[in-house]
């Protein structure tokens, strides 16, 4: 075989040069040899993301030398992709991050692996109330509360039930993505229950016909609503309002009297986890207490580690008293396994038209 | 062997052409069977799953019912959501047509060829960034307090509430599909010899009836081109409805999405995903046939 460039080339020079350039190749190899090895975690992307990363995977695990694969988005793929990949041998998911819920649902499917705790020592800061289920790894929460603004607004409603009334009238915001809170939080009013939601669903129908609520898309447009004047109250987690209100705008919390439906955002471990020991070693540095207390400073949420190292203003400010976290009402999340789909179709007819 | 060299011998082009078809057929191959694998099968997968039943508890059950597409033909709301989305997807079609084709005629007659290549660039500029960004600029411009509100507020007119609304995602998708059009009818109308016209105006014909007469007949395969591609891509538009419609805004393809994504009911969002794909199918294989008759009545 004759080259143009480089003169006669014989079958062995072709078979030593592709061997070379094999090993070239595979150099790359033999110098992540020494790292402990790759985690792929499945996380919601913008801020959410950025703190986990500056709180618990940058300094806590890259720092261990375990390499961190992150794949983000919205949950609704996220749980799509682990339902498919459902039928294959090995996952690509070490760790997923999902609201309790979410976690329930794909509990259900048999998709997720139990947690072992014994590999998890800061599990034992976890208050015994949060330690609800073996397949999830409790972190962060919070509860729908009433956010007003403090200037417009001098006599917010004291509870969920004082909403129902002519007089907010186009001054409600709400948000497209808790349409399952907003089912169950009416499910609460009269002395209801989180199941009481065919009911809630009827005076939702009310409350759009008393109010008219502005129905927005995502969290961010909600907040620019409250900036604007748009609105002067919304139906969101507490931990929004805070940080809200945080970046400048005049709002303020009422903690609704029924009791705030609460939120609790965690992680779980998907069953065919190509890395289930490093997803352990993750979940360590998630209930980290310095790392929790950092989180919980940044983001308003409410730390699921009882010893988090938070000040007593901070804690103050971002929990919930002990009377509020007594009436907390944490979804039934069979039910709403159940009933979520209905809702969302329900909700889309009803409401979001 | 001596079989072989008489038969060669009688008719020599059977082996020639074996010859002649094999590589073809070669190289035709990996293109095919990956458009098999990677188009045919998903769609075959998901219209199997359309036959699939959804249990809230356990999500898809394997099943072989046609409950899915009755929900549809019984369901009112799912209807209007169609229904929506095949008369948003319309106007923009022909809002497209109206404003393409004399952008088009222009860079083809009237532009010197150095301002129909700035022209060019200019037209298929937007089509260098992604949908949702260009999507994500309008709503700068349209939102409550954006570009537009702004300006009409200086001028001491009162603002015009275009976010959120059917307009604002016409808007959109006209902008999003104008250099389809654009770009398909000049094409055609390069291919459109200019003595054609100047034969007509010669002949006594005034320019609205060459455009009529001459131009229009012969660009018609093109603007049916431009016209489909831009009903197919309008039909299918999911950020710009979801972006500029805003949550009470439905349309077809993000209601696929939620099907599957968000309500997890896989088997009624592939039955949506097949309704569209059908109705899709339907109409702009009937506008084609339509038009193709009369483009041949032209012809004559």
């Amino acid at each position: 075989m004759e080259s143009l460039i480089f003169g006669k080339t014989s079958r062995r020079n072709v078979l030593r040069g592709l061997g070379v350039a094999g090993m070239a190749l595979a150099a790359p190899k033999f110098s992540f040899a020494a790292d402990k090895g790759t985690v792929v975690v499945s996380n919601w992307g913008g801020d959410w993301n950025d703190r986990t990363v500056r709180f618990v995977e940058e300094p806590l695990v890259e720092s261990q030398g375990i390499k961190i694969v992150r794949d983000l988005g919205m949950e609704p793929e996220r749980k799509a992709k682990l339902l498919a990949e459902r039928r294959l041998r090995r996952g690509s998911i070490d760790v997923m991050h999902l609201n309790q819920g979410d976690v329930y649902e794909m509990h259900n499917q048999e998709v997720l692996a139990d947690i072992d705790r014994s590999q998890v020592a800061n599990f034992a800061d976890v208050p015994e109330p949060l330690k609800t289920a073996s397949y999830f790894v409790p972190w962060l929460y919070s509860g729908v509360v009433i956010i007003y603004n403090k200037d417009k607004v001098p006599n917010p409603p004291k509870s969920y039930e004082e909403l129902w009334d002519t007089k907010w009238a186009g001054r409600i915001g709400l948000t497209n993505q808790l349409y399952f809170n907003y089912v169950m939080m009416a499910g609460l009013l009269k002395g209801g229950n989180v199941t009481n939601t065919e009911a809630g669903q009827e005076r939702l129908l009310e409350l759009k016909q008393q109010t008219q609520p502005k129905i927005y898309a995502a969290h961010q447009h909600l907040q620019a609503a409250l900036v604007t004047g748009e609105v002067d109250i919304a139906i969101n987690y507490k931990a929004r309002g805070l940080q809200w209100a945080h970046d400048g705008a005049p709002l303020a919390i009422q903690y609704p009297g029924e009791g705030a439906i609460a939120v609790m955002f965690g992680a779980c471990l998907p069953k065919r986890a190509p890395s289930p020991d490093l997803a352990h070693v993750y979940f360590n540095a998630m209930l980290d207490r310095k790392a929790m207390a950092q989180l919980a400073e940044a983001s308003f949420y409410a730390p699921a580690n009882g010893a988090a190292e938070l000040s007593p203003e901070l804690r103050a400010k971002i929990d919930f008293s002990p009377e509020e976290q007594k009436a907390l009402n944490f979804p039934d999340y069979a039910h709403t396994a159940q009933n979520t789909a209905a809702w969302l179709e329900w909700w889309n007819k009803n409401i979001a038209v | 062997m001596a079989s072989t060299t008489a038969t060669a011998a009688v008719s020599p082009t059977p082996p020639s052409n074996r010859r002649r078809v094999s590589p073809a057929f070669g190289l035709a191959a990996p293109a095919s069977i990956f458009v098999l694998l990677g188009l045919i099968g998903p769609l075959a997968l998901m219209f199997r799953y359309s036959f699939n039943r959804f249990v809230p508890s356990e999500l898809m059950v394997s099943a072989l019912t046609l409950e899915n597409y009755t929900k549809f033909v019984n369901d009112g709301f799912y209807q209007s959501v169609l229904l929506t989305t095949v008369g948003i997807s319309a106007l923009s079609t022909v809002l497209c047509l109206i404003a393409g084709f004399p952008v088009a005629y222009f860079m083809v007659r009237l532009a010197s060829p150095r301002w129909r290549s700035l022209l060019f660039i200019l037209i298929i500029l937007p089509l260098l960034m992604g949908n949702a960004v260009r999507t994500a600029a309008w709503m700068v411009i349209l939102g409550d307090k954006g570009l537009l509100s702004t300006l009409m507020a200086a001028l001491g007119l009162s603002p015009v509430k275009l976010m959120y609304t059917p307009a604002a995602v016409v808007i959109g998708l006209v902008s999003v599909l104008l250099p389809f059009m654009i770009v398909t009818i000049q094409s055609v109308l390069e291919g459109i010899g200019r003595n054609l016209e100047d034969a007509a105006e010669s002949l006594g014909a005034n320019h609205p009836t060459v455009l009529r007469r001459i131009v229009l007949p012969l660009a018609l395969p093109g603007l049916l081109a431009g016209t489909m591609l831009c009903f197919i891509l309008s039909m299918n538009a999911y950020a710009t409805p979801v972006l500029l419609g805003g949550p009470q805004f439905h349309m077809m393809a993000p209601e696929v999405y939620q099907q599957v994504t968000k309500a997890m009911n896989w088997p009624f969002g592939a039955a949506l995903a097949f309704i569209l794909m059908a109705v899709t199918l339907v109409l702009t294989a009937s506008a084609n046939s339509i038009i193709q008759r009369r483009y041949r009545k032209w012809s004559e």
